[in-house]
C-alpha cells in the first residue's frame, strides 16, 4: 500500500514533466523547424540578390574597361586610321586586365574591323552581329547586359570558344524529353560602346565574357557570399549560371567529383522561373545533397529569358541544428523527469513516513496498547492528524475503562443472580421437606403447648427462609421485557388504587398529577407495575400519618444516550427521607435498612434492572427529615438492537 | 389410586408420602427412566413430576407421558415457574402447576383440584 502512494507520486510528477517537455519539445519543434527554413530560405534568397548583383557588377566591369579604352590616348585616332594592330594591341591589353574572352572594334556599321588576336578579318561570310553591338549603335550609346551567341558567332571570334561553349546535356532519368542534346550557343555578358568624334560614330568598341564553364563568376560568388563557408568538409554554398534549363557554370560538384555541368534544372524550376519568370525558392536535391536554393531569371537586353540564376545553401547545416536543439529539448525533458522523480520520492517519504508510523500506532492499539507510538510530531497537517489520533487514543481509553466498569457492575450483578438462582433451587428441595414435616407434626392432636408454639416459630422461620429464596429467584430472573404499548397514566393510576387502602389506614396521603398528552410507552406492563408497586411501598413504609406522596408523570424533553425520547415518573414522599451513605447503596442486591424481619432488600434492585432492560434510569434525592423523590425515565420504544 | 412421584431429590419424595401416603399409594422413583418402566407395569392415576431433573430432562417426560398415557393426569412441581415453563405446562396440557417449596395444604389442594378436574372425587 506504500509503494503505491509513493509510485503514484512519482508517477505524477513524472506524467506532468514529461507531458510538458513533450508539448514544449513538439511546439518548440515545430518553431523551430520553421524559423531555422525560413531564416534559411531568407538567406539563400538574399544571396541570390547578391549573386545578381555581382553578375551586374561584372557587366558593369566590362562597360569600364571599354571606356577606360575608348579613353585612351590617341585611341580615337587609331581607330580612325584603322590601325589595326595597335587597335588589337589595346584591345589585347584590354581584355587581359578585365579579364575578357572576347572583344573587337566594329566600324560604323557595325561591321568587324578587328578582334583580339586577329589584325584582320577575313572577308568571310557576314556572321550574325553582336545583338550589343547592334543596340550600341542604335542607342549611339552604350549598351551592355546578357546575351545569347550563336557557335558560329563564337566561333568568329574565337574558335576555342565555340568549342568551350560546347555542353552535352545530360538528363535525369525520369525527366522531360529533350530539346536539344547539346548546348552549342554560348551564354555571355557583353557590352558595346560607340566611340563618337566630333558626333560622328567612327565605330563600336565590345567585349564579352562566355560564361559557359566559367569558373571565375561562380567561384567568386560563393566566395563573397558565403565567405567559403564549410560545414563537415563541404562548402555550404553553391551558385550556378544556367543556360535555358542546362547547368552551364556552377560549383556545384557532379557525382564523379568534377563541376555537375551539364544537368538540368527541375521541372518546378523551369517552369516557375524560365516560363513564368518569377523567383523560385525551393529545397531542391541537387545531384546528391539536399539544399535550399533560390532562382531567378536571366534576360537578355530584348528582354528575353535565356538562362536561369540559382544560389543553394546545404540544408544539412539547418537541418543538424534542429535535431541538435531537439535533443537537448528531449535531454532537458530527461533531466527534468529525472528530477520529478527525486522530488517525488522525496515529497511521498515526507508523507508516508508519519502516515506509516500512524499505521503501526493503529496496529498497536489494535493489540491492546493504550500509548502508542506516533514517532515525531510533523507540522500542518500531519501535525493535526497525529493529535487528533491521540486524542481519539485518549477517548477509546477512557470509554474503555467504563465499559469495563460497567461490564464489571453488570458480570457481578448477573454472577450474583445465577448464584442466587442456583442456591435458591437447590434449597428448595430440602425446604419443601422442612415445612411438610413441620407442617404435618402441628396437625398432631397431642402436643404440649410448648412443643406446638416451638413448632410454630419453625414454621415460621421456614416461611420467611421461602419468601427470600423467592426474592432471591425474583432478582435473579432476567426476563426480557414483554413489551406492548401502555398508557402509563392508566397503569399507575391502577396501581396506586391497589395500595389505595394501605395508605388510607396508614394515614398517608396519595396524589396522583397525571401529565397532559402524555406519550404511549413500549414497556412490560407487569414488569412496570411491580416497579411502581416496589418504589410505592418503600415510599409508604418512609412515611408516618400526615405525610403525603406525590405521583406525578411528563413528556421528558431529555434524551437518552441513544438519542430517544421518553416519558418521566417521580414519586416524591414527605416522609423520612433517605441519609447521604446510604443513597448509593440504595440499589445493592440485599441492601435493606428495614428490622430484621421485614424486608429482603431485594425489592430496589429488581426495580432498577427492569427499569434498566427497558433502556430508563432512575434517579433519587432524598433529604432527611423532609423526604425522597425517585425518578424514572424510560424510553419511549424499545432500543433497536 | 396410584400416585407416581417423580422427584431426584429424597426429601422431596419422602415429603409428598409423607403428605399423601395416608390417602393414596405413593409409588416414588428418582429418575425419568424408572418413571417410565412404572407407567408400564403398574396402572398410576396421577403423576407429580419434577420439571427440573438431571439426566432426562422432566419436560421430555412429561411430552413422552402425555403421547403414551394422555388419560393419567399430571402435576408438575418446580423450583421457580419462568414463564417459559408455564407457558410448556399450558401448551402440553399438564393438569396443574406448583411451586416448590409447598406446603402439605398447598399439595393437597392440587391434587384435589385435579381430582375433582377429571372426575375420580
Amino acid at each position: 500500500m506504500f509503494y503505491s502512494f509513493r509510485s503514484k507520486i512519482i508517477a505524477s510528477f513524472l506524467g506532468v514533466t514529461f507531458l510538458v517537455g513533450l508539448v514544449s519539445l513538439l511546439f518548440g519543434g515545430h518553431l523551430l523547424t520553421k524559423s531555422v527554413l525560413g531564416e534559411a530560405r531568407n538567406r539563400v534568397a538574399q544571396d541570390l540578390n547578391a549573386a545578381r548583383e555581382m553578375y551586374d557588377n561584372r557587366i558593369k566591369m566590362i562597360e569600364v574597361a571599354l571606356n577606360i579604352t575608348t579613353l585612351g590616348y590617341g585611341f580615337i585616332v587609331t581607330l580612325r586610321d584603322r590601325d589595326t594592330s595597335d587597335l588589337v594591341s589595346r584591345l589585347g591589353r584590354m581584355a587581359q586586365h578585365a579579364g575578357l574572352d572576347f572583344a573587337g572594334i566594329t566600324d560604323e556599321k557595325g561591321q568587324p574591323i578587328c578582334r583580339i588576336g586577329t589584325h584582320s578579318i577575313p572577308g568571310k561570310k557576314a556572321q550574325p552581329p553582336n545583338p550589343i553591338v547592334t543596340r550600341a549603335l542604335e542607342k549611339k550609346a552604350l549598351a551592355s547586359g546578357t546575351v545569347l551567341l550563336s557557335e558560329g558567332y563564337l566561333a568568329q571570334e574565337n574558335p576555342q570558344l565555340a568549342e568551350r561553349a560546347r555542353v552535352d546535356v545530360i538528363s535525369a532519368p525520369g525527366t522531360s524529353p529533350l530539346t536539344e542534346k547539346t548546348v552549342t550557343a554560348g551564354l555571355c555578358l557583353s557590352a558595346a560602346v560607340p566611340v563618337l568624334h566630333e558626333g560622328q560614330i567612327l565605330g563600336v568598341l565590345y567585349g564579352g565574357i562566355l560564361l559557359n564553364r566559367d569558373e571565375k563568376i561562380v567561384d567568386t560568388v560563393r566566395g563573397t557570399v558565403f565567405r567559403n563557408e564549410e560545414y563537415k568538409g563541404r562548402s555550404i554554398g553553391r551558385a550556378t549560371i544556367f543556360l535555358k534549363d542546362v547547368r552551364v557554370a556552377t560549383n556545384v560538384p557532379a557525382q564523379d567529383g568534377g563541376r555537375a555541368i551539364g544537368t538540368r534544372v527541375a521541372e518546378d524550376v523551369r517552369e516557375h522561373v524560365l516560363e513564368k519568370g518569377e523567383r523560385w525558392t525551393k529545397q531542391a536535391m541537387v545531384i546528391t545533397d539536399w539544399y535550399i536554393t533560390a532562382y531567378e531569371p536571366i534576360k537578355d537586353i530584348s528582354d528575353k529569358i535565356v538562362g536561369i540564376l540559382g544560389m543553394g545553401v546545404l540544408e544539412e547545416k539547418y537541418v543538424d541544428l534542429r535535431w541538435r536543439t531537439l535533443a537537448s529539448f528531449v535531454l532537458i525533458t530527461l533531466a527534468g523527469m529525472a528530477l520529478a522523480t527525486l522530488l517525488g520520492c522525496f515529497l511521498a517519504g515526507k508523507i508516508i513516513n508519519p502516515v506509516h508510523r500512524l499505521i503501526r500506532a493503529s496496529q498497536q492499539v489494535t493489540e491492546g496498547s493504550l500509548t502508542p507510538d506516533i514517532g515525531p510530531v510533523s507540522s500542518g497537517e500531519m501535525a493535526v492528524l497525529q493529535k487528533t489520533f491521540k486524542e481519539m487514543v485518549a477517548a477509546m481509553g477512557r470509554r474503555r475503562a467504563e465499559s469495563q466498569d460497567r461490564l464489571v457492575l453488570s458480570e457481578r450483578q448477573a454472577s450474583v443472580g445465577r448464584l442466587a438462582a442456583g442456591v435458591a433451587h437447590e434449597i428448595n428441595n430440602p425446604l419443601t421437606g422442612v415445612l411438610t414435616y413441620t407442617h404435618m407434626l402441628l396437625r398432631r392432636k397431642d402436643l404440649k403447648e410448648e412443643v406446638r408454639s416451638d413448632l410454630q416459630t419453625i414454621v415460621e422461620a421456614t416461611e420467611r427462609v421461602r419468601k427470600i429464596v423467592k426474592g432471591l429467584l425474583d432478582f435473579s430472573r432476567q426476563t426480557k421485557p414483554d413489551r406492548e404499548r401502555v398508557d402509563v397514566n392508566r397503569l399507575i393510576s391502577g396501581t396506586m388504587a391497589l395500595m389505595e387502602n394501605q395508605a388510607l389506614l396508614k394515614g398517608v396521603g396519595m396524589v396522583f398529577k397525571p401529565g397532559h398528552d402524555l406519550r404511549m410507552v413500549d414497556m412490560d406492563r407487569n414488569q412496570f407495575q411491580s416497579v411502581m408497586l416496589n418504589i410505592l411501598i418503600n415510599a409508604l413504609d418512609a412515611t408516618k400519618p400526615g405525610d403525603s406522596i406525590t405521583v406525578s408523570t411528563a413528556n421528558s424533553a431529555v434524551r437518552n444516550e441513544a438519542d430517544q425520547q421518553g416519558i418521566e415518573i417521580s414519586i416524591a414522599d414527605t416522609g423520612c427521607g433517605i441519609p447521604p451513605e446510604h443513597l448509593n447503596k440504595l440499589f445493592d442486591p440485599f441492601f435493606t435498612t428495614k428490622e430484621v424481619g421485614h424486608g429482603t432488600g431485594l425489592g430496589l434492585s429488581v426495580t432498577l434492572g427492569i427499569v434498566q432492560r427497558h433502556g430508563g434510569t432512575i434517579q433519587v434525592t432524598s433529604e432527611v427529615g423532609k423526604g425522597s423523590t425517585f425518578t424514572i425515565w424510560v424510553p419511549l420504544e424499545g432500543r433497536v438492537k | 389410586m396410584n400416585i407416581l412421584v417423580v422427584d431426584d431429590e429424597n426429601i422431596v419424595l419422602e415429603s409428598c408420602k409423607r403428605v399423601l401416603g395416608d390417602s393414596f399409594e405413593v409409588v416414588p422413583v428418582t429418575s425419568a427412566d424408572a418413571a417410565l418402566e412404572v407407567l408400564g407395569r403398574e396402572t398410576v392415576g396421577l403423576i407429580l413430576l419434577d420439571i427440573k431433573m438431571p439426566g432426562k430432562d422432566g419436560m421430555s417426560l412429561l411430552k413422552e407421558v402425555k403421547e403414551r398415557w394422555p388419560h393419567i393426569a399430571v402435576i408438575v412441581m418446580s423450583g421457580y415457574a419462568t414463564n417459559e415453563t408455564v407457558e410448556l405446562v399450558s401448551r402440553t396440557e399438564a393438569a396443574t402447576f406448583i411451586a416448590k417449596p409447598f406446603t402439605p395444604v398447598e399439595l393437597l389442594e392440587a391434587v384435589a383440584k385435579v381430582m375433582e378436574k377429571e372426575g375420580k372425587l
